[in-house]
């Protein structure tokens, strides 16, 4: 097995003159749970836009898989069919449709409109859509419209369909903003399962949740590595303390 | 599968039902198949209806469905017409033409023939010349492929340049508007080889059934109309059941998460694209035979708003709503502008609505955006309980 699946290294953005992304280089094993942390504006979603394909670095390199691919400059839906999945910050499900269509459109199957358009219902596809039910408590709500669903629910939906296309990376962007206490302690274990056989990365403020995940934190802080390391480490540091724990995050 | 199809789409045989039994009673009270309570001229405003109705749920598709606001669908349906209508006026006027040479004593030269039918064609254009693209015009079969071609190429052509660049929303809208705009004033030069502001006319009558009544060939086009609707319809319906609808629907609410799940949003646009004009240019080449003329003023911008106005006003993102508000508001709209409507006097004013009926359609226009976005389609929900 390769020691790096996804390899970010001296990766520098702008808007506007502004350097969201300052030179920042990071690493992801195959497998595992990663948790990244940071105050507002330290550039976490934007470097999950990055890997994504919908945000082009000035600068710098991110290599992916066991062949060194080069990322940039492949389409959004090239880089999700290489196996990388992301959770927006802000749910998105797709509310017109039922749980059961939105996990069958991100189940893992051919792309194609052709194949789409001929495409048929299978017991196969069937027994993975609920297998994923069960996994984010949904089974009694599958034909339910996505739009009535909790927030919490939606939150859960989304890791669902992200579990649906079975990437090797997922990242996902503040999964227990707006949850409850019960309902994070849910997902949590949902992604540390995710984590067994794949490599998942977690943005996320609340220490707490970051705490349980007991995995390696990468502090970002103006678009730069800050501080890596267990949570107990991070959180000792000065300069951390400072920029963001500080604040009143801890 | 078929009948799963249907089973879980119990609309797609309501509306099958309705325009079956539509056309069965148009068919027994036409003049030439029943007891001629409706006119010839009715008859063929309502097979044109069931054309608009056929365009229009190809504009629900793209629009309602896939949330591409096109404003050029109209030009795909004129080319259509304009497809179908060379032939027609071309064995037409051949036929003419041998007719009135059979009486001479020495034989005319093919090139005789053939002058004498670009004379009678583009007399008008001060041409006798036929151009390039009236090439296959002597070829029935020839023709009903660019019915289907022509429209099919353009759009995708034009998608692939618009959607590639990622242009959506308004701007895509104004680009189809562009493109319409530039066809129509294209045809209406008189050197576009398509008799210019003339257009095509005479469509009605069919080479070969020049002893049948129009009555009769009323009828056979309003029938033919109804089953392409009825065609269309299920073949809408099925693309947009299923992944597919589901994709697309997708897309039509975010397109950026529909990317991140690995589908190929530009390549999907273009389906839907390519299908929908494919379809309206097949509309168009029923529709124009039912007219009898078809010029360029009818490929003009507005008719493509109007186009969205009915989709709007019926109820976008349900294909029975699309007919609906095609139907209800094309002839509501030859009511009006036809002098049916009785004008109202106001003692101070008169309003005519012959000149008021399009702010008519303006309002309620803005009315059932702001208030009833789901159309007069939406009704249907009040009478069917949804499945819980
Ligand atoms: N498209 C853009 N155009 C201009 N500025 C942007 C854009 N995207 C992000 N930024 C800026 O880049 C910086 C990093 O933003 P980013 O969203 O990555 O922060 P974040 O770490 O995810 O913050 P939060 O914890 O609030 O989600 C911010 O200052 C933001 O305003
Ligand atoms: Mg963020």
């Amino acid at each position: 097995m390769i020691a790096t699946l996804l390899e970010v290294s001296g990766v520098t953005v702008t808007f506007d003159g502004f350097r969201a992304i300052n030179n920042l280089s990071i690493q992801f094993p195959p497998t595992g749970l990663r948790a990244i942390i940071g105050p507002n504006g330290a550039g976490k979603t934007t470097f999950m836009d990055i890997v994504t394909g919908k945000t082009k670095p000035d600068e710098g390199r991110v290599v992916w898989g066991e062949e060194n691919i080069s990322l940039l400059g492949l389409s959004e839906s090239d880089i999700a069919m290489r196996g990388i999945g992301r959770k927006f910050q802000k749910p998105t499900v797709f509310e017109a449709q039922t749980v059961r269509q939105n996990l069958a459109m991100a189940l893992k199957n051919p792309r194609g409109p052709f194949a789409v358009l001929t495409h048929r219902k299978t017991a196969e596809n069937a027994a993975k859509i609920d297998a994923i039910a069960a996994e984010i408590g949904l089974t009694d709500s599958l034909t339910r419209i996505a739009g009535e669903l909790s927030h919490g629910q939606k939150q859960w939906l989304e890791i669902g369909m992200l579990l649906a296309q079975d990437p090797r990376l997922l990242l996902v962007d503040e999964p227990a903003a707006g949850m409850t206490v019960e309902e994070r302690e849910k997902t949590t274990d949902i992604l540390r399962r995710a984590a067994k056989t794949r490599s998942v990365v977690v943005v996320e403020h609340d220490m707490e949740f970051v705490r349980r995940l007991d995995c390696k934190v990468t502090v970002l802080h103006e678009g730069a590595v800050l501080a890596e390391g267990s949570l107990d480490h991070v959180a000792s540091n000065q300069t951390v303390i400072d920029v963001y724990l500080g604040r009143g995050h801890a | 599968m078929h009948n799963s199809f249907i089973a879980r789409n119990p609309s797609v045989l309501w509306f099958l039902a309705a325009l079956g039994l539509f056309t069965f009673g148009v068919t027994l009270l036409s003049e030439a198949t029943g007891i001629g309570l409706i006119s010839t001229s009715f008859v063929k405003t309502l097979g044109k209806t069931l054309c608009l109705c056929l365009i229009a749920i190809a504009m629900d598709v793209v629009w309602g469905y896939c949330g591409i606001l096109s404003l050029g669908h109209f030009a795909f349906f004129g080319i259509g017409g304009y497809a179908i209508g060379m032939w027609l006026m071309y064995a037409r006027t051949e036929t003419i033409v041998l007719s009135s040479l059979a009486g001479q004593t020495i034989p005319a030269t093919p090139q005789e023939i053939s002058d004498a039918i670009g004379n009678q064609i583009f007399g008008v254009v001060g041409s006798s010349e036929f151009p390039l693209i009236w090439a296959f015009s002597d070829s029935l079969v020839l023709q009903l492929a660019m019915v289907v071609l022509i429209p099919g190429l353009l759009a995708l052509v034009f998608g692939w340049l618009a959607f590639r660049s990622r242009v959506t929303g308004v701007y895509l809208s104004i680009l189809t508007q562009a493109m319409t705009l530039a066809l129509s004033l294209y045809l209406f030069q008189n050197d576009s080889g398509l008799r210019g502001n003339n257009g095509l006319s005479g469509l009605q009558n069919i080479p070969g059934f020049e002893a049948t009544p129009q009555a009769t060939i009323s009828i056979i086009f309003f029938l033919a109309s109804a089953f392409a609707l009825g065609a269309g319809y299920v073949f809408f319906a099925w693309v947009i059941s299923g992944k597919m609808g589901s994709v697309v629907q997708g897309i039509r609410d975010n397109e950026a998460r529909v990317r991140f799940l690995g589908y190929q949003v530009e390549g999907y646009k273009l389906f839907i694209f390519t299908i929908t004009a494919i379809v309206s240019g097949i509309a168009g080449a029923l529709y124009y035979p039912q007219a009898g003329i078809i010029n360029p003023g009818e490929i003009a911008p507005i008719a493509s708003i109007y186009l969205a106005v009915w989709v709007a006003i019926g109820g976008r993102g349900r294909l029975y709503g699309a007919v609906i508000g095609a139907a209800f508001v094309s002839l509501l709209s030859s009511w009006f502008t036809g002098g049916g409507a009785p004008d109202i006097n106001l003692g101070f004013y008169t309003i005519q609505w012959t000149d008021w009926w399009l702010v008519l359609l303006g309002l309620s226009f803005v009315i059932v955006t702001l208030y009833f976005p789901k159309g007069i389609g939406g009704l249907f929900d009040y009478l069917v309980r949804k499945p819980s």
